[in-house]
């Protein structure tokens, strides 16, 4: 601030890897929607993957829950695989945060799902990278 | 890749330092294979330097690639610089194959204690993050890191250890080398081995142990390490490289725990009794079966204090356990805390699961220490409990952790550690330190609480407890908010795995 530039938020640089959370929750695609939504309450979370036979086939959102369920007056009841994103939005674990937000303003997300080599390893949410600062990662204990 | 660690060779005069066997070691480290030697510190005696001359002459009949780095030893009588003179650099890293060796200096000037500070700490920060894609990484510290068996008292732990652990676990390290202790050991931290050498020439070794020199092998599937004694024994220990990161199906959930700590309650202002209400409203709105409540439970143990927490408690619905910390057993808490409070070392018992405290504080002292007695006494009923989750808590911390300087640590956390480690017990709570935390060691997982309700806390979302959902397969750890009763995930652990 004291040389006139705005204060450096975070280092937009720095790879998604120590962000991602390498945990993801999964839901077998015959389950129900209400199944998933009870899921993402369970876990506090917003997003399942969806397997099948142990591979991931699609992905679903509490947001299309929102839009594909509750707006249209379907049944809850209906299966997951009738409201899942087939078209996997994936990123690799070593793209940096500037990466990882572009994409998801480009493609207008919220999560991406995150790959180490060919394994999807887990899954970033916006909330995660905007949530950067505030989970920095070293305190202030001396200089040297 | 095949790796030799020696370590802990203090070069000076022959009270301190067995040269004979050092040189008679040349021979299996030049032809066995190894790809790289690493000296993980403590190289010379005293930092003099006729010590750093003759270690030179040594490193000079290595044929192999080498890295050493100082320890606190090394540091004494000005000797920094003369280690740079005539070893090499402090800091640095090396590329090999398609891995990374990150070495930094952690000894500080004629003191036996270490630190990493800040421009150390982000020079591993941006090599991690310009290598963060590399095959195999490595980093090499002279102070251990996780607490080592067989050492005595913890002490001399790095200052910022929790920082540290939790920079090389989100940046997927692969290995951390450390020497310090004169005592070989292994730890895997989630995804992390922590290797510890014994002493390779010094004549200080520890329980009559002897000296040693570790052998890591890394495959693409699997690590392993071995202690190779001077004497011809060897033990090894394997470890999968495999990252289990993705979950399927976590089975039924078989329990809920409340973990909460440093409710520091009394008529001070220091108390939020706003966040303490709260946090047991949202506490009994998701019904755990057990409450543990790891000390720090009033502000000073007085019976003001005492009957006001009893009054405040009276409000949570189902089992509550408590263990104390020094606060609480301060002035007449020692005769308080029985009391109200009931036993020292509660228990919770169920077909399902056991729970077992065990009180590590002492009167009037910050510091915490179990004890052999009291170890032998905890795993004696652990192990008389029937088959199922078995989960230990204490008030003082087992591993280090972030955000606070190290000081919570108990004294014989490594022997703790170790033996909580192998017996596989299932969850180990604490509550030191003020920062909620989570980590697996093993198939131990282990949690620390923030403080619930006191102003002095350390997390940037505020004070909080802990939720501990254990299902068949897998277990959950919230931080959930005292004020607002938000949670966000800690992380979540197989259980088999």
């Amino acid at each position: 601030m004291l040389n006139g530039e705005l204060p450096k938020m975070y280092d937009l640089d720095q790879p998604i890897r120590n962000f991602v959370s390498k945990r993801l929750i999964e839901i077998e695609s015959y389950r129900t929607v209400q199944e998933a939504a009870k899921k993402m309450v369970e876990f506090n979370i917003s997003s399942l993957a969806v397997v099948e036979e142990g591979s991931i086939i699609g992905f679903i959102t509490d947001g299309d829950i929102k839009r594909k369920v509750v707006a249209e007056g379907l049944d809850p009841g209906i299966s997951v695989e009738e409201i899942m994103i087939e078209e996997l939005i994936t990123e690799d674990i070593d793209i940096t945060v500037q990466e990882a937000l572009d994409t998801m303003t480009k493609k207008n997300i919220k999560h991406l799902l995150v790959t180490e080599g060919t394994d999807v390893v887990g899954i970033v949410t916006l909330t995660d990278l905007l949530d950067i600062k505030r989970h920095s990662l070293d305190t202030y204990i001396s200089r040297e | 890749m095949k790796i030799c660690q020696i370590s802990d060779t203090h070069f000076g005069s022959e009270s301190d330092f067995n040269r004979k066997l050092l040189y008679s070691l040349l021979d299996r480290i030049n032809n066995s294979g190894f790809s790289l030697l690493i000296h993980s510190g403590d190289v010379t005696q005293s930092g003099r330097k006729d010590e750093y001359i003759e270690a030179r002459r040594f490193f000079k009949k290595i044929k192999i690639p080498h890295i050493v780095i100082p320890g606190n030893h090394d540091a004494r009588n000005g000797g920094l610089k003369l280690f740079e003179d005539h070893i090499g650099p402090v800091n640095g890293y090396k590329e090999i194959d398609d891995g990374i060796i990150i070495y930094v200096n952690s000894a500080i000037a004629d003191s036996d204690e270490g630190r990493v500070g800040m421009v150390k700490f982000d020079l591993i920060k941006d090599i991690l993050q310009k290598y963060t894609d590399a095959g195999l990484k490595v980093v090499l510290i002279h102070h251990h890191i996780i607490p080592i068996p067989m050492a005595g008292r913890e002490r001399n732990v790095l200052s910022n250890a929790g920082d540290i652990l939790d920079l090389l676990i989100k940046g997927d390290v692969d290995l951390v080398l450390s020497g310090h202790r004169h005592y070989p050991n292994v730890h895997k931290v989630e995804n992390t081995l922590f290797v510890n050498a014994g002493t390779t020439s010094s004549v200080k070794t520890r329980y009559g142990d002897v000296n040693s020199y570790n052998v890591i092998e890394i495959g693409d599937r699997e690590q392993s390490f071995t202690t190779v004694r001077v004497d011809g024994r060897k033990s090894e220990r394997k470890y999968s490289r495999k990252r289990n990161r993705v979950f399927y199906d976590f089975g039924s959930k078989i329990f809920r725990v409340a973990h909460l700590s440093n409710t520091f309650i009394s008529n001070d202002r220091s108390f939020l009794r706003k966040h303490f209400k709260n946090a047991i409203m949202t506490i009994n709105r998701l019904e755990p079966d057990l409450i543990v409540h790891c000390g720090g439970i009033v502000r000073e143990g007085i019976t003001q204090d005492y009957e006001l927490a009893v009054r405040l408690f009276s409000t949570v619905d189902g089992p509550i356990l408590f263990t104390p910390a020094g606060r609480d057993l301060n002035y007449l808490g020692y005769h308080l805390f029985p009391k109200y409070m009931d036993s020292f070392d509660q228990k919770y018992k169920t077909e399902d699961v056991v729970f077992q405290g065990v009180s590590s504080s002492q009167y009037d002292s910050p510091v915490g220490i179990v004890g052999d007695t009291q170890r032998k006494a905890l795993f004696k009923k652990l192990h008389e409990s029937s088959e199922g989750i078995k989960a230990i808590f204490l008030h003082h911390n087992l591993i280090p952790i972030p955000h606070s300087r190290e000081k919570g640590l108990l004294e014989d956390s490594g022997d703790l550690l170790r033996e909580v480690v192998d017996a596989e017990i299932d969850l180990v709570l604490t509550g030191t330190s003020s920062h909620p935390y989570a980590a697996k060691v093993g198939k131990t997982v282990i949690v620390n609480a923030n403080s619930t309700s006191s102003v002095y806390q350390r997390s940037v979302m505020g004070n909080s407890f802990n939720l501990i959902d254990i299902y068949e397969d897998a277990l959950a750890v919230y931080e959930v908010n005292s004020l607002w009763g938000s949670r966000r995930l800690l992380g979540i652990w197989n259980r088999n795995g």
